[in-house]
């Protein structure tokens, strides 16, 4: 078993705010890995610090098993919160220069991008420009161009934040089979049913993770019927102690 | 390097995309430079005159009649209180000029021209006295040579009767001495010459140097300075950083798509002011191009430098009176010898200052590479030292792998 990320002891503070504290998290691989928390709990922080994209003040973080090189990245698909796209661009040229970047030529580029944009079913607005994009189609468009390269792990910021469910359980179904392909991915979400279909879960909140596990298990544990009521559980059980 | 050339590629269609700012890039330096053009450029028109008691005159020849209109005493004052002339002048002796006098500008344009007939008149009095001259000394000649021809004829008469005597005063005899080639025409006029240039140069055409850099610099500045920072604000540049794409490529490829309208702008724009618009230049158009190529380089990689301080566009062009306008003032569109140091201390960090040093150097000086290779080096370092922060400055944000 390996561990496509690893970050350990995890501290970082904006200006006096303290976002996180001491958060260690590793990913097992062809894990879905569920970042759950209310909002402003540092979900986006931790992962833009696993990326690399903000610096921890202290902590040490491992991708594939190494000190991060630029080539860890060739194995990486990041979808941020924000869309992230170039607007002007066409959805077809969006996903050209990503590919692009990644290393993706000719005929293996253009087979690739017809490829993901079936996945998020967008294979038929190519042309338009992204200007001219509902908010849900850029957001099936920014996860195309993070899976654009088949990376090994994906690091997912609510990739489904704005869908409508049937779009929403098609994705979901889409992460699955990157997982059976043997990918590993950490998605950030607010909905709970999305949750249930995580491997594990882990629970960020001021900062810090308050619980992990398996859904199902962390329920039991906390003898609660939906995942929600698990950081209520938990703040009881703090102010107990 | 494939990496750069998609950075490039995507950057090129961006703008090739958005219709208003490819306009922005290429289209409104020309319209302003035309309209500076005419501002500062238009030949300044002639001024209306005119001249009485000219009849009775010896100077009317100096008043040529495309510039003078011939009037009476009373249609000339008429015209004057009606502002359709200038000024008249009056020919009677001695000569006097009446202004109309509401427009400095235009008594100034007046008088000029007025002092310029004077000149002419001053050499057509001049040339009447000499040709009284000429006249006296003529019949003086003529009385010289009377006697001479009497002496020519008492030598023969010696000759024949008394030649030892003969030989004795033709030894002692001063020679008879040639007469002054009559009257070389003295020149009365003030003759200017000009070490650069000649009096053609209009206002535009001494600013035009220091107008291109101006306006290259701040369209290339306002439109790489956002086009970079929606690359930060959006995320995309997050996504740029989260790729296997190195530092350099970044901000390389960054310059090396701009760079291309940078060339092309800088074609445009040069070909427009030295053929349309035909500013003085006696340089060659290559020389231009370079020192604008290289000019519009520093300042998209100082854009890209300044956006990072910036947090959205309104933020970027409040960089604009900070950056742009001290160096409109301080690049030699007005003369700062005469400023503290500190300041001209200032200007010796902008740009735009060595760039219309060159430029000068190069359109009305005529100088070839030798007259900018300085100025367009510190250019070139000025762009080196602001990628090299750049580069830096991504370098940071990419904490990991550092
Ligand atoms: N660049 C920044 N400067 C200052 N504070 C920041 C910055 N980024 C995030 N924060 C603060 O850090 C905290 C965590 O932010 P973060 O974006 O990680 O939350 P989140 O869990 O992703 O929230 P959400 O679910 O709303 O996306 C917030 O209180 C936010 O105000
Ligand atoms: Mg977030």
């Amino acid at each position: 078993m390996s561990f496509p990320v690893k970050g350990e002891h995890l501290h970082k503070k904006f200006k006096n705010q303290i976002v996180l504290s001491d958060v260690s998290l590793t990913l097992q691989e062809g894990e879905i890995y569920g970042l759950i928390g209310p909002s402003g709990a540092g979900k986006t922080t931790l992962v833009r610090i696993l990326l690399g994209l903000e610096k921890a003040d202290s902590g040490k973080i491992e991708l594939f098993e190494q000190r991060p090189t630029l080539n860890a990245f060739r194995s990486l698909g990041y979808m941020a919160q924000s869309d992230a796209l170039y607007s002007e661009l066409s959805a077809y040229q969006n996903l050209s220069f990503f590919a692009s970047i990644q290393g993706l030529h000719g005929k293996a580029k253009k087979s690739r991008i017809l490829e993901v944009a079936k996945a998020v079913e967008l294979d038929k607005d190519l042309k338009k420009s992204v200007a001219q994009f509902s908010g849900g189609m850029k957001r099936r468009l920014s996860l195309a161009a993070a899976l654009i390269h088949q990376p090994r792990l994906y690091l997912l910021d609510e990739p489904t934040v704005g869908l409508d469910p049937l779009i929403r359980k098609k994705l979901w179904t889409l992460f699955h089979y990157l997982k059976e392909k043997g990918a590993t991915i950490i998605v950030t979400t607010h909905v709970m049913d999305e949750v249930a279909q995580c491997s594990r879960v882990g629970l960020l909140s001021e900062g810090k993770i308050i619980a992990e596990g398996a859904p199902k298990a962390l329920m039991q544990r906390y003898h609660v019927s939906s995942v929600e009521d698990i950081f209520i559980a938990v703040e009881k059980e703090g102010a107990k102690k | 390097m494939r990496n750069l050339f998609a950075m490039a590629r995507r950057i090129i269609s961006q703008i090739v995309r958005d219709k208003r700012t490819l306009a922005l890039l290429i289209i409104a330096p020309l319209l302003i430079l035309t309209l500076v053009w005419y501002i500062f450029g238009a030949k300044t028109s002639e001024p209306n005159l005119a001249i009485i008691h000219y009849d009775s005159s010896d100077y009317m020849s100096a008043f040529a009649k495309n510039d003078y209109k011939r009037m009476t005493p009373l249609q000339a004052r008429q015209a004057l209180a009606d502002k359709k002339i200038d000024a008249y002048v009056d020919l009677k002796n001695p000569v006097k000029v009446h202004l109309e006098g509401s427009d400095p500008q235009r008594n100034g344009l007046a008088m000029s021209k007025i002092q310029e007939s004077m000149q002419t008149m001053q050499t057509i009095t001049v040339t009447a006295l000499k040709d009284e001259l000429t006249d006296v000394i003529k019949a003086q000649q003529k009385d010289m040579q009377a006697q001479q021809q009497m002496i020519a004829q008492m030598a023969k008469a010696m000759q024949i009767y008394a030649p030892g005597a003969l030989a004795q005063i033709t030894q002692n005899a001063p020679k008879a001495e040639q007469p002054d080639s009559p009257h070389k025409q003295e020149k009365v006029t003030l003759d200017v010459s000009y070490l650069h240039a000649n009096d053609d140069l209009n206002t535009f055409d001494a600013f035009g140097p220091a107008m291109v850099g101006i306006f290259v610099f701040l369209f290339i500045f306002m439109i790489g300075g956002v086009s970079f920072l929606r690359e930060r604000t959006t995320g995309t540049l997050d996504r740029l950083m989260a790729s296997p794409m190195k530092n350099y490529q970044i901000i390389w490829g960054y310059m090396i798509g701009f760079g291309l309208f940078v060339i092309v702008q800088s074609f445009l724009l040069t070909c427009y002011i030295v053929y349309v618009l035909q500013i003085y230049n006696v340089g060659h158009l290559l020389d231009v191009l370079i020192i604008v190529f290289i000019l519009s380089f520093s300042a998209l990689s100082l854009s890209i430098l300044l956006s990072t301080f910036a947090s959205n566009e309104l933020q970027m062009f409040q960089f604009i009176p900070l950056v742009i306008v001290p160096q409109v003032f301080l690049s030699g569109l007005f003369p700062i010898d005469t400023l503290p140091g500190w300041v001209q201390a200032i200007g010796n960090l902008m740009p735009i200052h060595y760039s219309t040093e060159a430029l000068r150097n190069i359109m009305i000086r005529g100088s070839g590479f030798s007259g900018w290779w300085l100025d367009g080096l510190i250019l070139i370092l000025f762009s080196a030292v602001f990628i090299t922060i750049n580069i830096l400055v991504i370098r940071r944000q990419r904490p990991l792998t550092s």
